[in-house]
């Protein structure tokens, strides 16, 4: 297999640098929550029944999981087969999801199905969202759209002569799935897998608001406990390393079990529909799709798009934390780009699954760290280099978002860029490309667009999270999911529904417009 | 836009130490929980009014919430630029104690007009509220006037409350059920079990909750319906009151004692429970002031307070809570 391969041992040095380097930082967190001595002793400590809440996160991540591949592999075949006006909205929409505040998800939610939601009021039925099944719904909505979007992807990029050749083979709507599409899915699918069950595994919020109660809880919330209740810190680094450990080995056996990717070729506008039984299973796919998952986020846009928008728009707070965000955002979309380009090349390069598994297994990291571990391990990293913490609170958040976006963005780049090496090798081999010529000549005219998808969803991260530097106390670095929240624990939800109103569309216009430009540029160039 | 290019530049620069300049006033640094620094928290009041015979400056530092403001001062001792910490609950405020950073606070805190008379040393009191159940009052007409009550309701009356580990009036409802009935406190949890439409992880997402209509009633404070009667102008909202009493939640504040402004800092907690101050609070932190305040907006008094007071010791809160919380959540698991 490695014959074929180009030879580039700039790219594996990267590569297994940058993984290295990833690693190294998340060893010098535990470490250094470890080292720390604390003032006082700490309180009474509760004890979280660990065996339970591992059998029941295992339980809700590995639904969650299933549900959301098999759900979204029906969303992309058939956003794949129907052509339709305004369908790049749609396909935006979907990709948006994931991105999108789980809490904004999660009130979504309850604004269509719960007692007071829309459903309930139209029909008078009650629909019982609260507890596992609520849960899961949240989740599948996050992930499932988000599996559809980056298989979606796949599907789009099948070489045309391979379409071509089914089409005139006559293959049956089922036939051309299994022969045609499937072998360019199962590629992506281990990663997907493993980023799907990492976000359910490691859910803190929805599964306490969705859940019901303590019955359906997750390991991280004893993790929680420890770190800020039970001020245990040894405790939180065994609880944070134990799910590590689980986090790894799931990722180790479905990496172990990816297949190497299909060809890619140019692609090009299908022409092959399928007949008129399969079509419309598609459209009822869709129809389905639309309802549970752009209802919710529809029922988000029309709660903040009410009287309370104008007040809101005259604060100046909400233009600077508006600015921070963007500025926070544009600079981790650039580095979880330039990170994940370095490492899916890097893996890409090298035919030995042991270096793979090793430069893969890093990136997977900040999904399986505990939030409120990072952020305790980054603010104390931060006092022993001596730094002041207000200082380099924008630097970190930066890099915290990065690399909480680079599994995302792996999954989006490495098969692709995986495809290529292999299907290429030879041709790249032939004609002496050197790295830069491969990298211009051949990935980026076939990659362009994923690298559009990779910006604009790390981009969407990156509005986001602040947890990371939740210790640093940081007066004047407002975003906009801060002063969501901190509008919210303040009675003011009429602001915080806008805001996040605000989020959801900046979020849906990047995944719009981002994917598509990069596309024009990419195919420009070709 | 100055803080656009101050961000920037601390981006680009990654490292970048503010300068010190010895002609400028001291800086009296207060770390406390978002709310209360926000735009239209208390912090910008205290701090227009403090600034303007203190010859100093004032700056809020806030940490997300209240314990990850003890849990900041823990980890770093030095504690460099900060003098006061802001915002500790009763139900940690002996957690703070046990750690001896905090020193004596050193003013006479007598007159305070709390529950029970304060006597402590080392914080001093700035607002407080009872934890109490919160309902609309167009949409429930009987509320359950004790935990027997709302336990004898049928199943599908639904409330909202918080996880006694993750958020600050989580742990005072447990703390409450606690102080009113002791070793029975398993038991009301188990009646309370069917009623729990779920337990979110802060409070703001069990109000959001209720404001939504999913829920009848929220675990809140008896001083809600007066932030939805003065910012809403929405006369509807009330707090149950219960029977077996109501548990005050008291904020408090405290100074550190590796502060090298202890002065300015006492000056700033006398001037906290001034008339002044107190003032501020209500209206903006919507909870009860420490003072008797004869111009106390009516929405505060509309209802009248619980008629019984509970209380918990604070060493009894500080060695037993962790099992309670255990004995808590496996009576509703």
């Amino acid at each position: 297999m490695a014959s074929v391969l180009p030879i580039r041992p700039a790219r594996l040095v990267a590569g297994a640098g940058l993984a290295l380097a990833i690693a190294a930082l998340v060893a010098l967190v535990l470490w250094s929550i470890l080292s720390v001595e604390t003032a006082g002793p700490s309180g009474s400590a509760s004890t979280p029944d660990v065996p339970h809440l591992l059998r029941m996160t295992l339980l809700q991540a590995g639904l969650t999981t299933v549900l959301s591949l098999f759900i979204g592999t029906a969303m992309a075949w058939a956003l794949n087969r129907l052509d339709f006006p305004g369908k790049p909205l749609v396909v935006a929409t979907f990709a948006s999801a994931i991105v999108t505040p789980g809490m904004v998800v999660a009130f979504g939610l309850i604004a269509v199905w719960g007692r007071s939601g829309w459903f309930t009021s139209l029909t008078g039925i009650e629909v019982p969202i609260f507890g596992l099944g609520g849960i899961l719904a949240a989740h599948v909505i996050l992930d499932a759209a988000f599996a559809a979007r980056i298989l979606l992807a796949r599907l789009d990029a099948i070489p045309l002569t391979r379409l071509k050749t089914g089409q005139s083979l006559g293959l049956s709507a089922w036939r051309r799935f299994a022969l045609i599409d499937w072998p360019a899915l199962r590629g992506t699918m281990p990663g997907l897998a493993s980023i799907i069950f990492l976000l359910a595994f490691t859910s803190f919020p929805i599964v306490l608001l969705l859940g019901g109660g303590p019955a359906n809880q997750t390991l991280e919330v004893a993790i929680y406990t420890a770190v800020r209740l039970d001020f245990n810190l040894p405790g939180a680094v065994q609880l944070a390393m134990l799910q590590m450990a689980i986090c790894s080995l799931i990722i180790l056996a479905a990496s172990a079990a990816a297949p190497i990717p299909s060809s890619l070729g140019p692609a090009g506008h299908q022409t092959w529909r399928d007949r008129p039984g399969p079509r419309l299973v598609q459209a009822i796919i869709l129809a389905l799709a639309a309802i549970g998952f752009a209802m919710p986020l529809l029922a988000v846009l029309i709660d903040g798009i009410g009287p309370g928008l104008g007040p809101l728009l005259a604060r100046p707070v909400l233009w600077q934390a508006l600015g921070t965000s963007l500025l926070i955002g544009s600079a981790s979309a650039l580095l979880t780009l330039i990170l994940a380009l370095g490492l899916a090349a890097g893996r890409a390069a090298s035919g030995a699954t042991g270096f793979r598994l090793g430069v893969g297994l890093p990136t997977y990291a900040y999904l399986a760290i505990p939030a409120v571990v990072l952020a305790l391990g980054f603010f104390l990293l931060a006092r022993r280099l001596g730094a002041s913490p207000e200082a380099v609170a924008p630097a970190v958040v930066i890099l915290g978002n990065s690399l909480l976006a680079l599994p995302f963005a792996m999954a989006t780049l490495a098969p692709p860029l995986d495809a290529i090496a292999r299907s290429q090798g030879r041709l790249i081999r032939a004609l002496g490309l050197s790295g830069r010529a491969q990298f211009l000549l051949v990935e980026w005219p076939l990659i362009g667009r994923d690298i559009g998808v990779v910006l604009a969803l790390s981009f969407c991260f990156s509005l986001g999270d602040l947890g990371v530097i939740s210790l640093f106390g940081t007066q004047d670095f407002t975003t906009l999911p801060l002063l969501m929240q901190r509008s919210l624990s303040s009675y003011r939800t009429n602001d915080a529904g806008s805001i996040a109103a605000i989020m959801l569309i900046l979020t849906v216009l990047a995944f719009a417009l981002l994917p598509p430009l990069f596309k024009r540029l990419a195919d420009a160039r070709a | 836009m100055v803080n656009l290019t101050r961000f920037a530049l601390a981006v680009l620069a990654g490292l970048a130490f503010a300068p010190a300049h010895a002609d400028e006033p001291p800086v009296l640094g207060i770390l406390t929980y978002d709310g209360f620094a926000a735009d239209w928290g208390p912090g910008p009041g205290l701090t227009a009014e403090f600034i303007k015979d203190c010859g100093c400056d004032v700056k809020f530092i806030a940490a997300d919430s209240s314990i990850g403001a003890l849990r900041k001062v823990q980890l770093d001792p030095t504690n460099q630029g900060i003098d006061i910490v802001l915002g500790l609950d009763t139900a940690i405020a002996g957690e703070a104690r046990t750690t001896g950073l905090f020193v004596e606070h050193g003013l006479d805190t007598s007159g305070l007009a709390l529950p029970t008379p304060w006597t402590d040393a080392t914080f001093v009191p700035f607002d407080w509220g009872y934890f109490a159940y919160v309902y609309n009052t167009q949409k429930l007409a009987g509320p359950p006037k004790s935990f027997k009550d709302l336990i004898a309701l049928p199943d599908d009356f639904k409330i909202a409350i918080q996880d006694p580990r993750s958020a600050t009036p989580g742990l005072g409802h447990l703390l409450w059920i606690k102080a009113a009935y002791g070793d029975e406190a398993p038991a009301i949890w188990q009646g309370l079990k069917p009623h729990i439409l779920t337990m979110t992880r802060e409070w703001s997402e069990s109000y959001a909750l209720f404001l939504d209509g999913e829920v009848d009633m929220v675990l809140s404070y008896t001083t809600s319906p007066a932030y939805h009667a003065i910012a809403d102008g929405d006369p509807n909202f009330a707090f149950a009151e219960f029977s077996e009493g109501h548990l005050p939640q008291i904020e408090v504040a405290g100074i550190l004692k590796s502060s090298a402004k202890q002065e300015l800092a006492r000056k700033f907690l006398a001037f906290l429970i001034s008339k002044r101050a107190q003032a501020i609070i209500p209206t903006t932190n919507w909870m009860y002031p420490v003072i008797d305040m004869p111009d106390l907006p009516p929405a505060f008094s509309v209802q009248p307070r619980p008629a019984k007071v509970l209380a918990i010791d604070e060493a009894e809160i500080t060695s037993q809570s962790g099992k309670w919380i255990d004995e808590a959540l496996a009576a509703i698991q």
